[in-house]
């Protein structure tokens, strides 16, 4: 069971109690160990002897609040998640490999949205998948497009992307890709305004973050090992990799490394959220944005967990409070409680649900017209259990945006 | 990005800090490496616990003192300020300025606090007890709170006292779990409607006693849980401290961060700085492990970094060191001298921490920095453990460095 | 007054296994100790299975003697005992010939050794110096001593003997030149008492000195003083030990949560052996040779320092008092110096404590005129009496149990089925470190004489992690509190035993010890008020 690089930063731990606090999971279901029964001490048995592994872990989100808290640098959730991946010995069932293999689902359900669409918002589909499956029931997976993202923007959008002297890359990622093509649409329509071609990565593979979290640790490393070399091919260009998912940027930037064991610093400054690429360069003075005048709505946003541990919500609120016609809400903090494929499984909808109540009540009190979060499931999470339309910073920009405008004042 | 002033740390110092900076209108940013020593608040605000009158001690403190520094008038002045100060930020403290009370601990011992949440219990300066006979309940299981303690505390001045054990159906499912009957996790259940229920059963006890003590589990977000339940007890009901994490610490941390973004400020948790760029003597910008190479620039920076739990000072087997700077430090070269063998003796490591001129401006290489000023407890000079000076000292420096650049 | 047929001074590893023995053979035994069991050297060295290999090239009687005991406590003390294997390493600085020497003497002792390839070696040990330039396996292994002594304390009150902790023996009792009993001091009341035994044997280590003096004998001690450093985590799985002539810090041995480096060996005055201090220099020496056993100690947490004294007989001048035998010293004091019913048992080492209460109880038996065989080399310890007790399947049926119960298992053995756990209340952790949970602490309460923090710390690791007590210790004072009836009392003993875990620390109080001293210290004395129960003649 040893692993080449031991994370000691369990040593660091003063058993001082406060990730305890922050811990969505172990607030609803005592179950699960808490962060530093399951991190730090937990580690130092488990290192005197394997058997001291305690499958409970599997409750963890992985969301990172643990660290995000913790005064003393300890990587809480990491140890978690890497005891999981050494330790663990559920082995993942087939619906954990559906729900972790985003490409190959995406794939194959793009070819046939409608009819997959359908079939799965079936009520007697969604309690077979409950029952056979165990993918709870109250859920509706995100529905597929008809046409990729990918498909799109090689038949319609390569050729005009020639024209800019300034050049970045897009990891669009399993959603934007599958599921919600407008938004990298979107991500174009804004890059282009300002004045940047973008490009795509020469081969880019889903992030591996479910596959992570499902237990594919192999598979994920091979898809890891890909993104990272078409990453590294595009930083060579001088092109900056361009994201619009908090959760496929924190996978490439710290799991790769801390989960996987891949050295992915040359290339970790230059994967940034387009939100945080585009306010620094407003904020910089190279690029100015105009916005419709006729824009107006209340927008709230949510900081998905793997945000806040990127510390990045200071660029997509920073920028949504520029739009003129936005009456702009910071909500608190927290989880919401879907956690990617967690919260689709039948075994974590409950605790999934009572996580984000306090986020859920904190929506519907605020009287918004719509949410803006950076992460797809919190996305699918509030739209489900809050009942607010939930967008990506970039799509409300996009919308809000006065494009002619700002082409002119970027020329 | 560009801001008026930036905070390194996000405790009790660089929030009283920031909160009085952004009052007057400056754009502020907090940077802050986790979450705060607040976490262990006791409940109470010692200003300087040597003797009854803060101040005539005070006035007795040696020249390098971070006290003496702000100068005493100047402190009385600003010591005036703080009970407003927190009760514009919601949180209510009792004490009057010019003289300690006791704060009762959970060992049943007493210590000389200067301002307490209205809640705690506490006794006046003369230490007389203005109760007979009061109930001591627990949490039926709750480890981190031990009734005998203080029951035994109390008999020592005379007063009686009954224990009881308040197991609440709710409260079960904490159970399961043999390490999070935390008095954090007891907090997210006793809330909301289970209040009533809780205030009912308290009642049952509280009969025939003229106050009721219970561990301060209630009111980890926000005071409402606090007062409601206070309101629905028939006696005076009083907390006393748990051991760690907080509830009432952790409340006012929130509360604190929660004004200081009312007011515009912009607060950055988790993450670390990882170097400044000083320029003629001056700090220009600074860097942070979350955003790489984006340089965060103000006019001033203050450094409420904390001591060596917070990671303000660290050390290592050769000296003791500031980390984000590499301030000058004001310690011991010789580490045996460090310590003292007797634990509750003053230690001397407890004293050290950065070096300022009397204007807290931190130095470097021997010369202050212009616009880098030190504030709480990474300041050098002070014994916030032997002087029961470590919240005055934290928020009195924050609210003095706060001032001076609210003057520029 | 009650009369014993034996009375054993003393609650080390020597003198319980020998109240264990005598217990064992039916005599009427009381075991007397002034502080609590393992205070002494016992608790204070490094809890090294010795393959005997260390003394193979210098000593080849105490070697044999090594692996004869080590093979007998993997059988009768399972659960005290974890089967690592050792390594000893030669280094570039060393010189490589000396192996071949090693191995021979090794052999000629009956241990196996084995020469293994220095890759093969760092296969084997990931955390081994890898500019190593030659490796020997040999069967070196852990062994609790807390556990060790605490289950031989425990069989020999099952088999009847009684036991005495914080009473001292303050005198002799003598008729004529015969040793007829002993004077005790109650630590607490300070009450003094006689007791009547028809043998006294004296198995107080180093103390010895004094009690043999007590009795009119003069028995020469060697106080050497050997320092040690605890690391925050296990950082090595086997043994490691230099392969060279015996020399200071060469060797680091894991020990359940943690691994510790040791030791260094000086000269201590007699008086001082109730007060040793770690010195900077010997730190430093611990941590230098330390981190060329295996280089990641340099980087990890320490948790304490201490020191404890090696009771050897003075045979000879050397200063540094390693070439002396470690060799087992039976008094017979009647023959010796006139002084019937007395006898001292000394000398040994933590790894022949069976034999010496062998020998002990062997000589008693004979002057009680007793013939009864010694069986404590073949019935195990309460503990260890069924082959799952080994800490290698501690765990393994309870794979879905909390860390509580998996830990108390590998620290109680098969004995840990009597921790009583009548409802979720009682599997609340009390040390969350170290997994000792609510039904742990009372049951070293009520079962293995814990009386005061100290105490359960010694019977279950309480305090003994990361954090060195700073929850766990004001909740054990809590339960204390309710078991013993006096809050004052129990806080009291908090101020000691954080002052005591203080005095560990501070020796080695830089980086992260030192931010948890101060976290500790806001806890404890900020929040709680703990120095106003500081007692000040500690």
């Amino acid at each position: 069971m040893s692993k080449n690089k031991i994370d000691t930063s369990f040593e660091q731990c003063m058993k001082c109690t406060i990730c305890t606090v922050y811990c969505p999971v172990v607030a609803v279901n005592p179950a699960y160990p808490g962060p530093k029964q399951a991190g730090p001490d937990g580690e130092r048995y488990r290192l005197k002897n394997p058997l001291f592994y305690d499958e409970a872990l599997d409750l963890c989100l992985n969301c990172k609040r643990c660290e995000v808290a913790c005064p003393s640098n300890v990587k809480i959730g990491d140890l978690i998640q890497n005891a999981r991946l050494d330790y663990g010995t559920h082995k993942p069932k087939l619906r954990d490999y559906i729900l972790a293999n985003t490409d190959m689902m995406g794939t194959l359900a793009t070819g046939m949205a409608p009819v997959v669409n359908f079939t799965l918002g079936l009520k007697p589909v969604k309690m077979v998948m409950d029952k056979v499956l165990a993918v709870d029931h109250h859920r509706t997976f995100p529905k597929y497009a008809g046409q990729k993202f990918e498909t799109w923007f090689k038949r319609y959008a390569l050729k005009k992307q020639e024209q800019f002297s300034r050049k970045v890359s897009y990891f669009h990622g399993c959603y934007a890709n599958y599921n919600n093509p407008k938004l990298a649409k979107d991500l174009v329509k804004i890059m282009n305004a300002i004045g940047y071609g973008v490009n795509l990565l020469e081969k880019e593979k889903c992030c591996g973050v479910a596959l992570i979290s499902n237990g594919f640790k192999e598979q994920a490393l091979k898809q890891a090992e890909l993104n990272l070399s078409s990453i590294r091919k595009a930083v060579g260009r001088g092109e900056p990799v361009l994201t619009t998912s908090s959760t496929c940027t924190f996978t490439m930037r710290d799991e790769y490394e801390h989960i996987l064991g891949l050295e992915n610093n040359d290339v970790r400054d230059s994967i940034a959220l387009a939100t945080k690429f585009i306010y620094e360069a407003v904020d910089s003075g190279q690029v100015r944005l105009a916005f419709r005048k006729d824009y107006s709505k209340r927008i709230a946003y949510h900081t998905p967990c793997h945000m806040e541990k990127l510390g990045w919500a200071i660029y997509s609120t920073s920028l949504l409070r520029l739009i003129p016609g936005v009456d702009f809400l910071m909500l608190d903090s927290q989880c919401c409680g879907i956690a990617g494929t967690y919260g689709f499984k039948k075994e974590h909808y409950r605790d999934s649900q009572k996580i984000g109540e306090g986020l859920f009540q904190q929506i519907r009190d605020s009287r918004v017209d719509m949410v803006a979060t950076d992460c797809e499931t919190c996305k699918w999470q509030i739209e489900m259990s809050a009942g607010v339309q939930v967008e990506n910073p970039i799509s409300i920009i996009a919308d809000a945006l006065d494009v002619e405008e700002t082409i002119k004042l970027n020329r | 990005m560009k801001f008026d002033t930036i905070i390194i740390g996000g405790g009790l110092s660089g929030l009283t800090a920031g909160i009085e900076l952004s009052r007057k209108g400056q754009k502020c940013l907090i940077v802050s490496s986790g979450q705060s020593a607040l976490h262990f608040f006791s409940g109470s605000f010692e200003l300087c616990s040597l003797a009854d009158d803060p101040y005539e001690a005070i006035a007795g403190l040696g020249d390098g003192h971070p006290y003496s520094k702000i100068g005493l008038e100047n402190l009385k002045e600003l010591a005036r300020g703080v009970k407003p100060f927190f009760k514009e930020v919601g949180i209510s403290m009792k004490g009057v300025k010019d003289a300690n009370h006791w704060r009762i601990t959970p060992l049943g011992a007493f210590k000389r606090a200067w301002l307490t949440m209205d809640e705690y219990a506490t006794l006046p300066s003369d230490g007389k007890a203005p109760w007979k006979k009061v109930a001591i309940l627990n949490v039926d299981g709750f480890l981190d709170f031990h009734t005998s303690y203080l029951a035994s505390g109390l008999s020592e001045i005379g007063v009686e006292s009954v224990i009881r054990s308040i197991s609440m159906p709710e409260l079960e499912h904490l159970r399961k779990n043999p390490t999070e009957m935390r008095s954090t996790n007891i907090a997210k259940t006793l809330t909301g409607d289970i209040i009533g229920v809780l205030a009912a059963r308290i009642n049952e006890y509280a009969k025939d006693v003229d106050a009721v003590f219970m561990p301060a589990v209630v009111g980890l977000t926000g005071c409402s849980d606090v007062v409601r339940l206070r309101e629905k007890v028939d006696r005076p009901l009083h907390f006393i401290a748990t051991l760690p994490p907080s509830v009432p610490g952790i409340r006012l941390q929130l509360m604190l961060k929660r004004h200081f973004q009312k007011l515009g400020g912009t607060y950055m948790l988790g993450d670390s700085v990882t170097g400044g760029l000083f320029e003629d003597g001056r700090l220009k910008s600074i860097t942070t492990e979350n955003h790489g190479d984006v340089r965060f620039e103000a006019d001033n920076f203050i450094l409420a970094s904390g001591s060596f739990f917070s990671k303000g000072l660290v050390s290592d087997i050769d000296g003791v060191r500031e980390p984000v700077f590499g301030l000058d430090v004001d310690s011991i070269d010789e580490r045996p001298q460090w310590y003292r063998r007797n634990m509750f003796e003053a230690q001397p490591y407890m004293s050290f921490g950065i070096s300022t001129d009397n204007d807290f401006r931190a130095k470097k290489d021997g010369l202050p920095v212009q616009n880098l000023y030190g504030a709480g407890a990474v300041l050098s000079g002070f014994n916030a453990m032997k002087e029961g000076s470590g919240a005055g000292v934290s928020i009195l420096t924050a609210l003095h460095v706060a001032s001076l650049l609210n003057k520029q | 007054m009650k009369e014993y047929d034996v009375i054993i001074i003393g609650g080390g590893i020597t003198g319980a296994g020998t109240a264990r023995d005598c217990a064992m053979r039916g005599l009427k035994t009381l075991l007397v100790e002034r502080h609590d069991f393992t205070a002494g050297a016992t608790g204070r060295n490094h809890g090294l299975l010795h393959s005997g290999a260390r003394y193979a090239v210098t000593d080849q009687e105490s070697a044999e003697e090594c692996i004869r005991e080590n093979m007998i406590l993997r059988k009768i003390a399972r659960h005290c005992v974890e089967e690592t294997d050792g390594l000893f390493i030669t280094l570039p600085e060393d010189d490589l010939a000396f192996q071949s020497t090693f191995i021979d003497s090794c052999q000629r002792a009956g241990i196996r050794a084995e020469a293994i390839d220095p890759a093969e070696a760092i296969m084997l040990e990931p955390s081994v110096n890898r500019s190593l330039t030659g490796a020997v396996r040999v069967p070196d292994g852990a062994v609790d001593p807390f556990r060790l002594t605490i289950a031989n304390i425990y069989d020999a009150q099952l088999h009847g003997a009684e036991v005495l902790t914080y009473h001292e023996v303050t005198s002799i009792l003598k008729e004529g030149d015969t040793v007829v009993g002993v004077e005790v001091c109650d630590a607490h009341t300070k009450e003094k008492k006689q007791i009547r035994s028809r043998l006294v044997i004296n198995a107080g280590g180093i103390w010895g000195h004094h009690i043999a003096s007590l009795a009119g004998a003069n028995v020469n001690m060697f106080p050497a003083k050997g320092a040690l450093l605890i690391f925050g985590h296990r950082v090595n799985n086997m043994v490691i030990n230099r392969c060279r002539k015996p020399a200071d810090a060469d060797i680091l041995v894991p020990g359940d949560t943690i691994c510790l480096i040791g030791t260094t060996s000086s000269r201590l005055p007699y008086d001082q052996i109730d007060d040793m201090k770690v010195t900077p220099e010997e730190v430093d020496v611990l941590l230098r040779e330390g981190a060329k056993l295996a280089p990641e100690l340099a980087q990890t947490r320490i948790l304490r320092a201490y020191a404890g004294v090696r009771p050897l007989v003075a045979a000879d001048n050397d200063p540094s008092g390693r070439s002396i035998s470690r060799g087992i010293v039976c008094l017979d004091h009647e023959t010796r110096d006139g002084i019937p019913g007395f006898i001292t048992i000394t000398g040994g080492k933590l790894m022949t404590y069976r034999l010496m209460a062998e020998w002990a109880t062997d000589l008693a038996c004979k002057k009680l005129g007793l013939d009864k065989k010694c069986q404590t080399a073949d019935i195990c310890l309460p503990g260890s009496e069924d082959e799952t007790s080994s800490d290698k399947s501690s765990g393994k049926r309870e794979r879905r149990s909390g860390l509580g119960a998996k830990a108390a298992r590998g620290r109680h053995g098969s004995r840990s089925v009597n921790i009583n756990v009548a409802d979720k209340r009682d599997e609340s952790l009390v040390c969350e470190c170290e997994g000792v949970s609510v039904a742990e602490v009372n049951y070293a309460i009520e079962t293995l004489n814990a009386k005061n923090i100290i105490n359960l710390r010694r019977r279950t690791r309480l305090g003994m992690g990361t954090c060195q007590g700073e929850l766990c210790a004001c909740r054990a004072s809590g339960l204390l509190a309710k078991a013993n009836g006096c809050a004052r009392k129990s806080v009291e003993d908090l101020a000691s035993f954080m002052n005591e875990r203080w005095k560990g620390m501070f020796p080695v109080a830089w980086g992260d010890t030192l931010a948890e001293a101060q976290f500790t210290s806001w806890i404890y004395e900020g929040v709680c008020g703990l120095d106003a129960f500081e007692k000040k003649e500690e």
